[in-house]
């Protein structure tokens, strides 16, 4: 039912996910919650946002959330969220750390393993 | 009369004997026995023929014994109380039968005839006795009382056997007869108990039937051919009779065995023929009855008689049973054959109609039945009931009858119980049908039955297969020409929407398109092809076709329509279609539209009622009744003017008439006019005809030009805030917003209308919020209202960060709570931020 907004894949032992299209009200619950299933025993969680067109506080939310539980877990977590864009303008605006974001996945992927 | 004067001697006088007659003599040597008593009974005076008979010598009785001290104690009894009685008060006692005890202790059946004599003052005096002897009469007595007995007992037999022939003659199954004959020997004869046996031909077995005792009810089947006396019996087809436990286990060691904790002492087994009495031997046996008797019994030649003939009229009465029971499974099977076809037929697509078929099969035929289809690398299966036979074995058993198109029944022993049946069809295995019987045996009746079942239903589900064949084609070709792309242009939108017929119908002809003639014409299109399926999905495939190429800069509605109506006369099931055709000319906003005989377009302007476009029409597409002509209508459109374009199944229904579905139309389009273009289509289809609807559905919206001022209401649903930011970043863009300036204020009104709904509406689902959104020059105004009740609100952290994200891209952000809440959020247009 969330196939739509969201799809998972591994590179290593880090877990990516992949968030399309247009994430609010509406989705980010059901998306949460794929996104906790999915990544449970994950050694570090990429997610990328690059795709995503459009992202609303509670988007920022599920985010935040998932970062706070990443965190305690001492589980490395990156936000892929290009150049610009609908994902990076809302997360800068909601002054994300600068260390969580990344441009791009393989920047990503090789931050978490050092 | 003369003396001797030549008739016989005076019979009137005693003839004179010719030697004297002492008196003496006559009274001692008398043929009968006299006796002389006193009132008391007192023996005073017996002659000489008593004493003979008795066997007493005189000086026994005479003054010592009474009359009654020689009777047997019965005989006294009968003295005291009756005989004594009579004697006093009618002074004689006639032929009374008693028993006198004689010396030796025998007993000699007597008569007795008594007179009281009286003295002159009437007292008793003397009792003269005379006795015959009746031993002769006494055993012809019994013997008229024993034939008399047997004559009941006979008349019971047969009353009895004619009750059985009346009930046999109203039973029509084997059970029922059985039912009928349980109680005729005790009936009949008093047996103590009973059984009756039936020879089943088709697994060579007996089956008991029923039994007087319930034990009898769980006997196991008896093999035709095993050494149970019952079976020996059935096939000698003679009647066994044993007249004690002895005899019994003599001719079969175990039937006493059965016979003692029944308590028999006698059996007899009698083999159920349908041949005439007298045809016993070779006659076919359908059956046994057994009874016995507590009693060591022999059993006369009548009774022997009566037990043969009831063999015979049970034996008829199984017969006939027997023939009713064929011909009622014969129907039953008919039947069921019929209703399994019909049943099947109910259904259109293939796994339905193999589940069906499964279904059907257990409990009536099977316990357990499975429809293999051989499609896709795995096959589909539809099983019921169980238990599973071995897979393996199975396995094996469905790739040879695959393999020879030739069905395998199940044989005794060979380790698999269950048939398995070809589906084929002009000699094609389109799959299997395995099944393990109910009764779990095998006749010709039952295989010939079997391999119509698996015919007709191979015949249903090869229909099926073409069937889902033929939908899965058309849905395909359906897909891909719906599939593409409608443009999109800052001066228009185009938003479709098609719904496929609930439940299993065949695809339909309806078809929407949308495309730009030149840069500046839009053309957009809505039609029906009749009919349904592959046909009718090709058929508008060539239709669709046949617009784009015919549609020009130049041409216009009714030209086009004349030109489809010269492809129609090459296309014959094209004929009939109908087209509702638009063009649109971007730069004037003049829309020309004709209709083919299709349902009229829907106008909405801002701020108006809808209105049906009831001009430019003409007949459907190549109709000889329709008119030929082909006219068309142009229109000028306002900007933020909305077309609708549908077909019949939005707004047809068999029980409604068709004013009465333009006017639901209408309602509901108005109801929406305010509702962002994303999602209108959708919206229709679903309040008009709900998802359960048994026809296709298509339809396409054309919203033109750009409203100066954007105006929505939406429901207080979070789904529909992405609708409103898909119709909202449209008008944006159509005004030439940038990029960045359209993300901050979708954004700011995302999170606008979030807070409405999280909060404003938290316990009212059936809230409104309005957006509306103005631009200038200079800036971006969005202005979201609510009517909740915002009490408590601002706790929320989370919901904090939402309004702090909307101060963060937006310049000036006001919120006025008098009535509900309103949010007015601006933003300038000015690079520099």
């Amino acid at each position: 039912m969330t196939d739509q907004w969201v799809t998972f894949a591994k590179v290593g032992d880090a877990a990516v996910v992949r968030l399309t299209g247009e994430i609010d009200l509406a989705n980010a619950p059901a998306i949460g919650r794929e996104i906790v299933r999915h990544t449970g025993r994950a050694g570090a969680v990429l997610i990328d946002l690059t795709a995503v067109s459009f992202l609303d506080s509670a988007g920022v939310r599920l985010l935040d959330s998932l970062v706070g539980d990443l965190d305690r877990n001492g589980t490395p977590i990156r936000l892929v969220v290009g150049e610009s864009g609908p994902a990076r303008m809302t997360l800068q605006l909601c002054a994300f750390r600068d260390d969580l974001l990344a441009t791009n996945l393989r920047q990503a992927a090789e931050e978490v393993n050092r | 009369m003369t003396e001797n004067g030549g008739g016989g001697p005076d019979v009137t006088q005693d003839l004179r004997v010719p030697w004297e007659e002492e008196p003496g003599d006559l009274y001692e040597n008398a043929p009968c026995g006299y006796l002389t008593t006193l009132p008391d009974g007192t023996i005073v005076r017996v002659n000489r023929t008593f004493l003979a008979w008795s066997g007493y010598d005189r000086a026994e009785l005479v003054g010592r014994r009474r009359f009654r001290d020689l009777l047997g104690a019965g005989d006294r009894i009968f003295y005291e109380t009756h005989y004594a009685p009579l004697l006093a008060m009618q002074d004689g006692v006639h032929e009374l039968a008693l028993e006198l005890i004689c010396a030796d202790g025998t007993q000699l059946p007597i008569l007795v005839n008594a007179a009281l004599g009286r003295d002159p003052a009437g007292l008793p005096r003397v009792v003269r006795t005379m006795i015959f002897k009746a031993t002769d009469r006494r055993q012809y007595e019994r013997e008229l009382l024993t034939a008399r007995r047997a004559a009941e007992a006979s008349e019971k037999r047969v009353r009895a056997l004619q009750q059985v022939v009346a009930d046999l003659a109203a039973a029509p199954t084997a059970a029922e007869v059985a039912e009928a004959v349980i109680g005729a020997p005790a009936a009949a004869f008093g047996a103590a108990g009973s059984s009756v046996w039936l020879v089943d031909a088709d697994s060579d077995q007996l089956i008991a039937l029923a039994g007087s005792r319930p034990e009898a009810i769980e006997y196991p089947d008896i093999p035709l051919g095993s050494p149970n006396p019952v079976a020996e019996v059935a096939r000698r087809g003679d009647l066994h009779v044993f007249g004690s436990i002895a005899e019994a286990e003599e001719h079969f060691p175990v039937l006493g065995e059965a016979m003692r904790p029944a308590g028999y002492r006698t059996a007899v087994m009698l083999p159920l023929t349908a041949g005439l009495a007298g045809e016993a031997i070779g006659a076919e046996v359908l059956g046994v009855l057994c009874f016995g008797f507590t009693e060591e019994r022999e059993l006369s030649d009548s009774e022997l008689r009566v037990v043969r003939l009831l063999g015979h009229q049970v034996g008829q009465a199984l017969d006939r049973a027997r023939l009713y029971d064929a011909a009622r499974r014969r129907e039953a099977r008919a039947t069921f054959l019929a209703e399994t076809t019909r049943s099947l037929e109910e259904l259109q697509r293939l796994m339905p109609r193999a589940r069906r078929l499964a279904e059907r099969l257990v409990p009536e035929i099977a316990e357990w039945a499975a429809v293999r289809l051989q499609i896709g690398p795995a096959g589909l299966v539809a099983d019921a009931g169980g238990p599973e036979p071995d897979p393996d074995r199975l396995a094996e058993r469905t790739a040879l009858v695959v393999a020879n198109g030739k069905a395998e029944f199940a044989e005794p022993g060979a380790g698999l119980d269950c048939a398995v049946l070809p589906l084929s069809v002009g000699g094609k295995v389109l799959g299997t049908l395995a099944l393990r019987s109910a009764a779990g045996r095998r006749t010709a009746e039952e295989t010939a039955f079997l391999t119509d079942l698996a015919d007709r239903a191979a015949l249903a589900l090869e229909n099926a297969r073409l069937y889902e064949q033929e939908r899965a084609i058309a849905r395909t070709l359906q897909r891909s020409l719906l599939a593409g792309d409608v443009p999109s242009d800052p001066r228009f939108a185009v938003e479709t929407h098609y719904q496929a017929a609930a439940h299993d119908l065949e695809v339909g002809g309806d078809w929407f398109d949308a495309f730009l003639i030149t840069p500046d014409k839009l053309a957009v299109v809505v039609g029906d092809v009749v009919g349904r399926g592959i046909d009718a999905a090709t058929t508008m495939g060539q239709l669709r076709s046949a617009i784009r190429a015919l549609a020009s800069a130049e041409a216009g509605p009714a030209r086009l329509l004349e030109r489809l109506d010269r492809f129609v006369e090459r296309v014959e099931s094209a004929r009939m279609a109908t087209v509702a055709y638009a063009e649109v000319d971007l730069s004037t906003r003049e829309m020309t539209y004709a209709c083919a005989g299709h349902l009229p377009p829907l106008l909405a302007e801002p701020g108006g009622s809808p209105r049906y476009l009831l001009d430019g029409r003409s007949g459907a597409l190549g109709s000889h009744a329709g008119r030929r002509t082909r006219i068309e209508h142009r229109t000028p459109l306002a900007a933020g003017t909305r077309v609708l374009l549908y077909t019949d199944g939005l707004i047809e229904r068999r029980n409604r008439r068709i004013d009465a579905g333009f006017e639901m139309l209408a309602r509901a389009y108005a109801g929406r006019r305010d509702a962002p273009l994303p999602g209108l289509t959708a919206g229709l289809a679903q309040s008009l005809v709900g998802r359960e609807h048994g026809d296709d559905v298509c339809l396409l919206c054309l919203a033109i030009g750009t409203e100066d001022r954007l105006e929505r209401s939406i429901g207080a649903d979070p789904v529909q805030i992405a609708l409103l930011r898909k119709d909202l970043r449209g008008w944006l863009l159509s005004h030439g917003l940038d990029e960045e300036c359209t993300q901050a204020v979708l954004l700011a009104g995302s999170e606008a209308v979030a807070n409405a709904i999280e909060h404003g509406y938290r316990n009212d689902p059936f809230g409104i919020v309005d957006v509306t959104a103005t631009i200038s020059e200079e800036a971006v105004e969005i202005r979201v209202t609510d009517r909740g009740d915002w009490q408590a609100a601002g706790a929320d952290l989370s919901r904090g960060r939402g309004l702090q994200l909307i101060h963060q891209v937006m310049d000036d952000v006001t919120f006025d709570r008098t009535d509900g809440t309103t949010v007015t959020m601006r933003r300038s247009r000015g690079e520099a931020r």
